[in-house]
């Protein structure tokens, strides 16, 4: 059976276009076929000046990350098959972001906001590493192991309609790995973080659209995470006015 | 030469998809509760005025303009609450060494508290109006 | 980065919140029915409900059922404005839906002092 499925891709070339446009291409059907497989066969066999991102086609590489009829996916685990119903399937670069070319989205804005929030464990005084690991017991683990599931696709920040409308806002990748860190016991620089997640851009940007967690890939649950971020600031809010009232501001 | 086409969110951007539209329904239910609240007000107000201010607005609740107020504001309450619980095992998290509660225990259990003080809300002031009235 | 001062407005649109969904639908179908209730004899009810409003913890508990939804309906109303593109600058916002609830509770705890 030589069934073909049309997929409509965006495309954007800086050199001559100056706003997207959208190409169509007939790609044959199977039932085992990604969006990633019918886009890597449109570059092999139809049209080589196609640009997309990709690398492990396992859902763990986190680069493939596109717009599958307006909702954020990955390409390599969104299957054609799941789409015969509604006809053609749109492939458009993630939402959000500045596109660099075709389906290569400029990511940049949110590898910064991820680099603010210093998602590494903090230690007041570091141990040499010849006195070994910093043990921890397996509940320890269970408290942040889904917030440490994130591969870094993006796919939170193009579903954020907060973070679309003000780039600044940290978004919700960055904000639930602060929070992997700050629930993690070997951690101790949960103070340090708390001045991003005290900001407008930090926590507070966010108004529970609950997106994010509906798109992720890997069930991290950023608005879970953020929300409960707003618990601690709102905590370290009342802290910090008991402060002033004593004298002491933490500015 | 790198040229960025940088993409903008456009206004009408919750009208995309059906998630985004839920979530505007959501934030939307401020709008007739807000004017609940001014009616509450506005009962308030007639009441420090004297007994007759005040039965002459409980006769004003009977225009079909309030009632259909009310009728909104039931509906935006009622969706309010829903959506509310389903969000609060997120933000709640119970989970010490000490106590641990599961998710579904929170959202079960605040399910059931705003069923009880709503239904019982609604019991007290059959009951108090009945014995007020004598009957 | 400075400290937002968000953690006010959070912390009263999440009180409003929850009181909203524990007795919001409760509070509405009984003012809906109030006249129907009161038909039988409106005296004694203007009387059932002034002895409401004349104990201390009546006037506090009316004090919250009204002045919380406030402060959280206008939350969501400020930030809806905003998601919906709203071009106004956030200072006259913020004093119009936060300054808003403040006043309008203000005066309701002044009548429920009148009472």
């Amino acid at each position: 059976m030589t069934d073909k499925v049309t997929v409509r891709v965006q495309r954007y070339r800086p050199e001559e276009d100056a706003a997207p446009w959208e190409q169509s291409f007939e790609v044959p059907y199977s039932e085992d076929l990604s969006i990633l497989d019918a886009l890597n066969q449109i570059k092999d066999q139809q049209d080589p000046t196609l640009s997309h991102r990709w690398s492990c086609r396992m859902a763990i590489c986190g680069s493939c990350g596109v717009m599958v009829n307006n909702e954020p996916k990955l390409s390599c685990k969104t299957f054609l098959r799941d789409y015969r119903e509604q006809g053609a399937v749109t492939v458009r670069a993630l939402d959000n972001f500045p596109i660099e070319r075709d389906l290569v989205s400029d990511i940049s804005g949110f590898i910064d906001h991820l680099e603010t929030v210093q998602p590494w464990l903090i230690r007041e005084q570091e141990t040499a590493v010849s006195e070994g690991a910093y043990p921890q017991t397996p509940e320890q683990m269970q408290r942040y192991a889904a917030f440490g599931q994130c591969i870094n696709c993006g796919l939170c920040y193009a579903a954020c309609p907060q973070f679309g409308r003000d780039p600044a806002f940290l978004g919700p990748g960055a904000l639930a790995l602060a929070q992997r860190y700050n629930l993690d016991s070997r951690d101790q620089g949960a103070a340090q973080r708390m001045q991003w997640l005290n900001a407008e851009e930090g926590v507070w940007s966010c108004t529970f659209v609950g997106s994010c967690s509906e798109v992720c890939p890997k069930d991290v649950d950023p608005a879970a995470a953020i929300n409960r971020g707003k618990v601690a600031s709102d905590i370290n809010y009342a802290v910090n006015l008991f402060n002033i009232l004593r004298g002491k501001d933490d500015a | 030469m790198r040229k960025p086409y940088v993409q903008r969110q456009r206004a009408d951007w919750w009208l995309r998809n059906p998630a985004y539209r839920r979530y505007m329904l959501r934030e939307a239910t401020a709008l007739p509760l807000f004017l609940y609240s001014l009616l509450l007000m506005s009962g308030l107000y007639q009441f420090t005025r004297g007994e007759a201010a005040f039965l002459a607005w409980l006769e004003l609740l009977r225009s079909p303009w309030l009632l259909a107020l009310h009728g909104m504001a039931l509906a935006a309450a009622l969706y309010h609450a829903v959506t509310w619980i389903a969000l609060v095992p997120k933000i709640l998290v119970i989970d010490s060494d000490r106590l641990r509660v599961s998710p579904a225990t929170v959202k079960r259990a605040h399910q059931l508290g705003a069923v009880t003080c709503n239904a019982g809300l609604l019991l007290l002031a059959l009951l108090l109006l009945r014995a007020a009235g004598g009957n | 980065m400075r400290r937002s001062h968000e953690p006010i407005a959070w912390s009263l649109f999440g009180a409003g919140g929850m009181l909203l969904a524990f007795i919001g639908p409760g509070l509405v179908l009984t003012t809906a029915l109030l006249p129907w209730l009161a038909a039988g004899d409106p005296h004694a009810t203007h009387a059932a409900i002034g002895a409401l409003l004349a104990h201390p913890l009546g006037k506090v508990l009316v004090l919250a059922s009204i002045a919380l939804p406030l402060f959280h309906t206008l939350h969501r109303i400020y930030h809806g404005l905003h998601d919906l593109h709203l071009r106004a600058p956030r200072l006259p916002m913020q004093l119009l839906c936060y300054g808003g609830a403040t006043l309008l509770s203000a005066i309701t705890a002044w009548w429920l002092l009148l009472v």
